[in-house]
Parts: structure tokens; C-alpha cells; sequence
């Protein structure tokens, strides 16, 4: 995030070391403490047998070399990429694409706004499970739009090991109320009269989107893909509460963190969890990376 | 910012622990409280898990105890299933377990063969000779008691007589039914309602692989180990695939679909399924969530096993106490007071299940509703042909119910032949009590 | 300026009015646009209010004829769930509702004071380790909750705060939450420099740039953090359930999970009501703070 700062510029000299100790003091404080402690005694469980129950014995690399005969963890790494590869990009597009329309002038957008954040509101309750096995179940509600068009199927979406995963995916694609409030809240940052000189020019509306909205939005895009990655990495919610906590039917939702609870907590094999959880934090790390490295060619930053 | 100042100590306090963390308090030392009562006043923390109903009266119950002992203090502490446990682990882990816990079978050796139990024996303020020693046993880890039972059930085959009505089928005689009878009669079910209802709910738990094991002369476990033939296992799997693949039962996904929900929304309790293999006590619970159902019980089918002593009673759950307890007698007092005290007893009923303690459930039998006494007559019919206890889950076999109900449903979507899911099974459970030796 | 596709700015002249509204005419294409997106709107605004309104009419069914019935029209009104699920955990339910309020309104002030004072020392001051302590604030979003959840209990326990309020409070004025931190920092990044520079030739300080010109300029990020940490506590069940232990301090999530056990019977109706009332707040919260969502650079006069 330290980008060498370019152009001529006031340049500072002196590093600005004690002010960043008052704004960054708390924060401090909370990484040493709440954050690097835990980390590194996660780290250190990693490296043994720990059981929740019992003092942890070290195992050296025991559980890492676990993990290349884990087939439940490589099905779940497999469910984990598939949610992120399409979950992702499907949710910041619909929230995005709503974003957008309700940005620009129009009527009632005090109530869609509201309207399209409450999925994001409910959470992941039990009656959202109860929910969406009303939608998705043999006989909910979507076989029953499906019959009206003439399609006759008696599949439970969320029960059929080839669709379960799918209907977790529309959850959360269902849920875009967050990442859309903080696109709207960007474009609320560019300036009006960018689009009023582009719509002087006579550009269109997909062109004012592609020459001034998407390139001004691009640190709030970005911030939107980094973090919707991360917390993709990392579902658990939805899929425990629709599959019961266990990742069924045959393990097609059992997300990778869904797999290290049961690991640590259902299992008491808490050492093995931290040392997929460090595992995680590789993949989700390359990817952070990557999505930086890549940043730099594509997102415009005002300094 | 005074949160921040105030912070700050709490850094300082933690910031010494900050790299050995996880490992100061997990140690499991004994308890430094006596084994006597103290007489002054004492804090107890108890914890269970249940929905509103179980709350209310247990709160009502220590409301009780406390006016019997007014020096002690109980706090109630309440959350879900799948909360409980991960709330009871991670204080457990941070040496903070309540005093008295609720437990199950299913978690009772682990916690106890890892430390985390007070030997109930050694406690004279607990009185457990008013239980029978089969049920006392299933409390044991090894030769030394660690969970009190607090009721017990047995298992049979719950049927919707008012679904059966509809169809205009009657229940041939169960007494002494053979699994084909069984099973012909679970297809003719479905049959006859055109797979709108369908006979049964395959199995899915841990009391019925037990049962089934037992029937074949088997058993799940032995000597802290796993024991079950890889055949019996594969039958057990074979016999659900049959009813799912025969109509008998539902579909693959419609089964997976209502597995993962709450009783309230199995197939059984919307009328889906006609009958399931169940422990008999959720009889009430299945019901009234069926809208009142007129719902009654069979005995499971056996190809003659009969005589066998195949059955036995299980209990229902368990009060444990912590290790760690500062109070480990004044706990004991209050368990001996929730199994074995009739107030007690009047208070709680049946919400925990039919009372382990004779004594108890015979003084609140008056009370009891229509359906609570079916299971009653049920469990009672059973005692000629009672065995020996099974031995409990052992220490790393937490997982067992879960792993049963993912064979299972590999078994029935067909990803894997009941063969592979015999095998499967047995090696991933045994690991994990390997593990955990 | 990287948008090299627009000509430069204009000088606002007259109300701001959406651009397209400024054609002479309306084309028909814009005129099916148009009414193509209304359309959209309407079919979103179902599919997102469906559950709610799903919620509220289950609510008002008796137990048992809740499951199965994916209907919108109450064919009942059991007020009952309302009177018995306020009463039924021991504690009338607005115990639940006020201990949520207080964790809440905790959570919020925390956010909002220490997430902007860290993103502002991220995005705007050069101090040494600044890339490492960046690395260790996206960890922090990065480590699986289950595998850190053992070692934080440890540190609270220690410190004797088992069973209060503090350890959900108390992380949130240390900015652990790196979510709002990042999202912060890509606000002020998204801010034009010359605003500080200018500020710092007039002499100001760090403090009084980060308090009296950027912070007011950042109003839609901290009105998204203040509504996001609303949202997100207010569901919070995993770490609520662990710290508070004594009934009396259990928030609405723990409370709800609390009328429903799946292995007895449950008071769905009772749950479904209550979720009902605990919804309320964060709409009402949502409601009121959407429209600080909007305020920013563009009501204030952009650059």
C-alpha cells in the first residue's frame, strides 16, 4: 500500500513517525495484543496436536503432511474455489449494476435502496434456512414457477449434491446489499460535474459509465473485490446454517472453513484447524497479492 | 478515551501472555475445591442446551434448589445444540468451565478421558444407587463415573396412525415382524399413497447402528475401539439404499433435504414419511409438531433376534461435573438434586426424556400426557428383553452421528456402494479414536 | 487525473439534474431504458422484500403450519408468537434487545473513532514499517475466527472479562476490525490531495486536517462503517455466545437460537416473531442513516 509517490510533489522529508503512532496507537495496540498473540499461538498449534481439551504436544509437520491425503479437504477446496470463482464476480456485478441505476436519479431511491439491503439485514438466521429450503426444496417454491413454465421436476435444489452448492452461490449472490451501499457510497465521491461535461459532450449513458464512473470507482471496486474474496475464502455462515452444519448433502457445501470447525470443534482436532486455517491464510494471501500486483495496472488512485 | 486507557491494562495483563497463549490455561488440573460442602456461600455456574421449554423449568428448578440451599447461587447459563458445545470447548479451553454441565453421549468420553470431568464416585453428595446399573454404566468412562444420567429412552418405530388412516392401511401385527415384513409393508405405503407419503425415513444415527449391530450379534464399539464387522455396517447402509431405491422411502434429496433441518420440519413431523426410526421419547415432540398426530409405537422389526437382548435403554443425556469446579460438592449436590429429588422431578417431567431414576418417573407418572405414557409402556414392555449396556462412544468419536448420516448419504445418491461406505466409515472413525488415544 | 477520456470539468451552472433528463427529447431507446429499468427495480425489490414479508406472515401462524407453507397471504393472525416469545426466555425479550443496543452503540463509536484514525495513518502519513503493519492489518481479516476464538478467550479470561460486555467492545476501539480500516483508506485515497496540502501550507497539523477537512468529507465511508457495524454486531452470534454467559446479558442472536433446539421441539412461530421485532431496529437504523450515505463530496462542492 506504500506506493512511492510520484510527480513533483511536496516532498517530506522527515517520515511522519510520531503522528502515525498517535493516529495508528490504538490500532496498535489491538494488532500486538488481540491480533499477533492469537496469530502466532495459532501458529505454534499448527505444529502440534492440540485438542482443546489437553496441553498440545508438538508433531512437527504431522498435519501439514495430513493435509496431502485429506480428500475431504481437497473436496472442500474444490467447493471453496468454485463459490469464489463464480460467487464473487456474480454478487459486485448485481451490486454494482443496481448501484449504478439507483445513483442516477431515480424516483423512490430512498426505498430500493432499503428494499435491496434488507437481504444483507436478515443475516444468516435460522429463518433464512427455513427460507430458502421453502425456495429451493422439492416442493418450494422455485419447482413450483418452474411447473408454471411447463418444467415438471421434483429436484430439492438444495438437497441434490450437483445443485446444493448452486443454490448456497444465489444466497449470496442474493445478499449484494453490502458491497452495493459501498459502491454507492464511491460514486458518491465523483464529482458531478464530470458527468455533466461528459453529458454536454453527448456521450451516452454506457459511455459516461465506461469513461467516468468505472475509472473513478476503481479504488472502491477494488476494495470490493479484495474483500469480497477474502470473506468468500472464508464463508461459513451460509452454508452451516442451510446444511445444518454439515456441508451435505455428500460434503457439496462443506466450504473450507465449514470443514475446519468441524475440524477443530466438532473433531477436537483444534491443532490440525490451525494449521489449515494457516493454509487458508496462504491461498487468501496469493490472492490479496495478486490482486494488488494487479491493482496497479487498472485502479487510479488520486495521489 | 478512558476505554483506551483502561485497554491498556488489559494489554498489559494479556501482552505477558501474548506468545504462549492458548497454552497457560488449557492444562486440566484438578479442581481445588473439597469434597465436602463448604457452608458459606457458594457460586454455581450450569450450563445445558434445549429450546424455551427446557429453559423455563430448569430455571424454575433452581429457583427451587436455592431455597433449599440458600447459600448456594446457581447461575443458568442456556444455548443451542451446535452453540453448546462450541461455547462449552472454547471455556473449557480457557479454563472457565461451568460447574455443572450437561452432557451427551456422544461427547462424555471425550471430555471425560481428557480431564475435563470430576469423578462423580468420589462425591458422596450424589447418590446413584436409585438407577439402574445398566443406565448407571452408560455413564462411565472406563470403570469411573462421569455423567449422571438423567433420563433415558428407548428406541422403537414411531408410527402416524392418522397418515396410515388416511391411506386406509392398518399396521399388521409388529410384535414379531421381520424386516421383509418390514420392508413390504413401507413400499405398500408409498405405493398406495402414489409417493405422496411414503413408509419410512431411513435411519441416520448412532442408537440405531447400535441396534442393528446388535441384532447381528455385533457391536459399534469395544474396549475403547471400534469393533463393528465392515458387513454389518455395509447391511445397515444396504438396507436404506433398498428403501430408498424401492420406493419405500423418499428420495435421495428429498431425504438429504429434511436430514439437516429440525425435527419440526422432518419429514415425519409434516406428515412426508409415515413412520421412523426413532428414539421413543421425541414421540411428543414429533406429535405435536405433525399437528397432534395420532402417532404410536412399534417394536423394531428383527429377523429373529428376539430373546436376543439386542435392546437397551440409552440415556438421554448426562449432568457432569468440571474438573475444575471450585465446588465440586455443592454441584454434586445440585445434580443429586435435579436426578434424584421428587420436587425436582415434578418440576422438570419429562422435557430431558423419561427420569433414569425409577423412583422419580414412577412419582410423576400420574401426570404424565397420553403420549408420554405410550413411551413409558413402550420402554416398560421392553424390560424382559433387555441386555447389557452397550460400552459409550469413546474418547475421539464425537463425530460419530455426523459421519453416519455422510456414509449414509453417499450410500444413497450413490457415490459410493455400501461396501465402500462400510469401509470408509470404520477407517475415518478409527483414526479418529486412534488419534485421540 | 487518469480519466483521460473526459474533457475537463465544467463549472456547475444551475440545478443538477440526472444528465439524461437534459436531452432535448427523449429517445425512444431511452425511453424503453427506462422503463426497462423500472421493471428490473420491481423484480428486484420482490425477490429482496419476499422473505421479510415471508418472516412477518409466518410470525402469525401457529406453530406447526409454518414449514411447507411458502405463501404471503395471512391466513391467520396468532399474536400469541408475539406475547410468548417476548416472555418466553426467562428475561422479557427487550433485555435481549437493550444488551444488543449497548454491545451496538459500543461497537460503533470504537469503529468509527479508530478505523478512520488508522486509515487516515495508512493513507496519508509515510512512517517506518508502514508495508509490515499493513500486512498484519489484512491478516487480521485473513485468520479463520474459529482458530484465534481459543487463544482471545484465553486473553479475556485473564484478564477476569469472561461474562462481560468488554471483549466485544473493547477490540472495536483497537480497529481489529480491518474490514472498515481498509475501506477507510481507500475513501481518503479516493480524496484529492490538494485538500491537505493546501491545509498544510496554511499551517494545520495532522490533526486538525484529518478532523476538520477530511473527516467531514468521509461521511458516506463513515456513515457505511457505522451502518455495517450496526448490522454485523447485531447478528453477531458466534463471539456474543462465547463471552456473555449469564442469560440476563445475552443479545438478540443468542436469544433467538435459543427457541430453537433440533432435537426437541421448538417454538418456531415464538422465533419467527421475535426475528421479526429484532429486524426493526436495523431497518429503523438503516432508514435514518441511508441519507448520510449520499452527503459527501458531491453536496459539498467537489474541488
Amino acid at each position: 500500500m506504500t506506493r512511492r509517490r510520484s510527480g513533483p510533489r511536496v516532498r517530506q522529508e522527515t517520515p511522519d513517525d510520531k503522528a502515525a503512532l498517535v493516529f495508528l496507537g490504538p490500532w496498535l495496540i489491538g494488532a500486538v495484543v488481540l491480533v499477533v498473540g492469537p496469530l502466532l499461538a495459532s501458529l505454534y498449534l499448527a505444529f502440534t496436536d492440540y485438542n482443546l481439551l489437553q496441553d498440545p504436544n508438538f508433531v512437527g509437520l504431522d498435519n501439514f503432511s495430513r493435509m496431502l491425503g485429506d480428500e475431504r479437504l481437497h473436496h472442500s477446496l474444490a467447493v471453496t474455489f468454485t463459490y469464489v470463482i463464480v460467487g464473487v464476480p456474480a454478487q459486485l456485478v448485481v451490486a454494482l449494476a443496481l448501484a449504478v441505476a439507483l445513483d442516477r436519479g431515480m424516483r423512490g431511491l430512498a426505498f430500493y435502496r432499503s428494499a435491496f439491503y434488507l437481504p444483507s439485514m436478515l443475516g444468516s438466521s435460522v429463518a433464512i434456512a427455513v427460507l430458502w429450503r421453502l425456495i429451493f426444496g422439492q416442493a418450494g417454491l422455485f419447482n413450483g414457477l418452474l411447473g408454471a413454465v411447463g418444467i415438471d421436476t421434483s429436484t430439492s435444489w438444495i438437497a441434490d449434491p450437483d445443485t446444493a452448492l448452486w443454490a448456497i452461490i444465489l444466497l449470496h449472490v442474493w445478499t449484494f446489499g453490502s458491497p452495493m451501499v459501498i459502491f454507492l457510497a464511491g460514486l458518491r465521491q465523483i464529482p458531478r460535474e464530470f458527468y455533466e461535461a461528459a453529458s454536454t459532450d453527448g456521450a451516452s449513458p454506457w459511455r459516461q459509465f465506461r469513461s467516468v464512473t468505472l475509472p473513478l470507482l476503481t479504488p472502491i471496486i477494488f476494495f470490493n473485490l479484495v474483500l469480497a474474496i477474502i470473506n468468500a475464502f472464508q464463508s461459513f455462515t451460509q452454508a452451516f446454517v442451510v446444511s445444518g452444519g454439515t456441508g451435505g448433502p455428500s460434503d457439496s457445501t462443506l466450504f473450507y472453513t465449514l470443514y475446519l470447525y468441524q475440524e477443530g470443534f466438532g473433531a477436537f482436532r483444534m491443532g490440525y484447524a490451525s494449521a489449515l486455517a494457516w493454509l487458508l491464510v496462504v491461498i487468501v494471501g496469493a490472492f490479496t497479492l495478486i490482486n494488488f500486483w494487479a491493482s496497479k495496472y487498472w485502479v487510479h488512485y488520486d495521489d | 478515551m478512558r476505554t483506551t486507557t483502561w485497554s491498556v491494562r488489559a494489554a498489559a495483563a494479556a501482552g505477558t501472555l501474548a506468545l504462549t497463549v492458548g497454552l497457560a490455561a488449557c492444562g486440566t488440573a484438578e479442581g481445588s475445591g473439597g469434597t465436602e460442602l463448604s457452608g458459606g456461600d457458594v457460586d454455581l455456574r450450569v450450563t445445558w442446551w434445549g429450546g424455551d421449554a427446557r429453559h423455563e423449568r430448569t430455571q424454575e428448578a433452581i429457583d427451587a434448589f436455592e431455597e433449599k440451599h440458600p447459600n448456594i447461587h446457581v447461575t443458568g447459563e442456556f444455548a443451542d445444540w451446535t452453540g453448546y458445545w462450541d461455547k462449552l470447548a472454547t471455556s473449557t479451553a480457557g479454563g472457565n468451565s461451568p460447574d455443572v454441565i450437561q452432557m451427551d453421549q456422544l461427547y462424555l468420553a471425550s471430555y471425560a478421558d481428557r480431564g475435563a470431568l470430576a469423578d462423580l464416585g468420589a462425591l458422596p453428595q450424589l447418590t446413584t444407587s436409585g438407577l439402574d446399573d445398566p443406565v448407571l454404566g452408560m455413564g462411565r468412562s472406563g470403570d469411573t463415573l462421569y455423567g449422571m444420567p438423567v433420563s433415558t429412552t428407548a428406541f422403537g418405530l414411531l408410527v402416524n396412525q392418522d397418515v396410515l388412516a388416511d391411506l386406509g392401511i392398518e399396521l399388521p401385527d409388529t410384535d414379531t415382524w421381520t424386516w421383509d415384513e418390514f420392508d413390504a409393508f413401507a413400499r405398500s405405503v408409498s405405493e398406495k399413497s402414489g409417493g405422496r407419503t411414503v413408509g419410512i425415513t431411513p435411519w441416520n444415527n448412532e442408537y440405531s447402528l447400535q441396534l442393528a449391530a446388535r441384532q447381528a450379534g455385533d457391536e459399534l464399539f469395544a474396549d475403547g475401539d471400534v469393533a463393528i464387522d465392515p458387513a454389518t455396517l455395509e447391511q445397515y447402509f444396504q438396507r436404506a439404499l433398498d428403501w430408498t431405491k424401492d420406493g419405500a422411502a423418499q428420495s435421495a434429496s428429498q431425504f438429504a433435504e429434511q436430514a439437516s433441518a429440525s425435527l419440526d420440519q422432518q419429514d415425519f413431523a409434516t406428515g412426508k414419511t409415515a413412520m421412523i426410526f426413532s428414539q421413543v421419547t421425541q414421540l411428543t415432540a414429533y406429535a405435536a409438531a405433525a399437528g397432534g398426530a395420532n402417532v404410536t409405537i412399534a417394536a423394531l422389526p428383527a429377523d429373529g433376534a428376539d430373546g436376543s437382548g439386542y435392546q437397551y435403554l440409552k440415556p438421554g443425556m448426562y449432568w457432569s461435573v468440571s474438573a475444575r469446579s471450585a465446588h465440586p460438592a455443592e454441584a454434586a449436590l445440585f445434580v443429586d438434586f435435579m436426578v434424584n429429588d421428587p420436587q425436582a422431578g415434578a418440576i422438570l417431567g419429562t422435557e430431558r426424556g423419561l427420569p433414569a431414576n425409577p423412583e422419580i418417573l414412577a412419582s410423576i407418572a400420574d401426570g404424565l400426557t397420553d403420549d408420554e405414557k405410550k413411551a413409558v409402556d413402550y420402554s416398560d414392555s421392553l424390560a424382559p428383553q433387555l441386555g447389557d449396556a452397550p460400552e459409550i462412544v469413546p474418547n475421539g468419536a464425537s463425530e460419530t452421528d455426523t459421519l453416519i448420516l455422510r456414509y449414509l448419504q453417499d450410500v444413497l445418491f450413490e457415490e459410493r456402494t455400501p461396501a465402500e461406505a462400510a469401509e470408509g466409515f470404520i477407517d475415518e472413525l478409527r483414526s479418529a479414536v486412534d488419534a485421540a488415544k | 487525473m487518469t480519466t483521460d477520456t473526459i474533457t475537463t470539468p465544467a463549472t456547475t451552472t444551475g440545478p443538477r439534474t440526472p444528465p439524461e433528463l437534459r436531452r432535448h427529447r427523449p429517445s425512444v431507446r431511452t425511453r424503453v431504458f427506462r422503463v426497462l429499468r423500472q421493471a428490473l427495480m420491481i423484480a428486484v425489490v420482490v425477490v429482496a422484500l419476499y422473505p421479510i414479508l415471508w418472516m412477518i406472515v409466518s410470525s402469525l401462524r401457529p406453530d406447526g403450519h409454518i414449514f411447507g407453507n411458502p405463501s404471503l397471504v395471512p391466513n391467520t393472525f396468532e399474536v400469541s408468537n408475539y406475547t410468548s416469545g417476548w416472555n418466553a426466555l426467562g428475561a422479557p425479550f427487550s433485555t435481549y434487545l437493550l444488551n444488543s443496543a449497548l454491545v451496538v452503540a459500543g461497537a460503533i463509536v470504537g469503529n468509527l473513532i479508530s478505523c478512520s484514525m488508522a486509515a487516515y495513518g495508512f493513507a496519508r502519513l509515510r512512517f517506518r514499517f508502514q508495508r509490515p503493519a499493513f500486512v498484519v492489518m489484512l491478516l487480521m481479516i485473513m485468520i479463520p475466527i474459529h482458530v484465534v476464538i481459543v487463544p482471545q478467550y484465553v486473553i479475556w479470561a485473564q484478564a477476569g472479562l469472561i461474562n462481560t460486555v468488554w471483549p466485544l467492545i473493547v477490540p472495536k476501539f483497537l480497529a481489529t476490525d480491518g474490514f472498515f480500516v481498509f475501506l477507510m483508506i481507500q475513501f481518503i485515497r479516493g480524496l484529492p490531495k490538494e485538500l491537505d496540502e493546501a491545509a498544510r501550507i496554511d499551517g494545520a497539523g495532522h490533526g486538525r486536517i484529518f478532523c476538520q477537512i477530511l473527516l467531514p468529507l468521509m461521511t458516506p465511508a463513515l456513515a457505511t462503517t457505522a451502518i455495517f457495524t450496526f448490522i454485523w454486531t447485531w447478528n453477531d452470534f458466534f463471539s456474543q455466545l462465547i463471552y456473555l454467559t449469564d442469560p440476563n446479558l445475552y443479545t438478540v442472536p443468542v436469544a433467538l437460537r435459543s427457541f430453537v433446539d433440533a432435537q426437541s421441539q421448538s417454538s418456531y412461530g415464538a422465533m419467527f416473531a421475535m426475528s421479526v421485532v429484532s429486524v426493526l431496529p436495523l431497518v429503523v437504523a438503516f432508514g435514518v442513516g441511508q441519507k448520510y450515505l449520499v452527503r459527501g463530496i458531491a453536496t459539498t462542492g467537489g474541488k
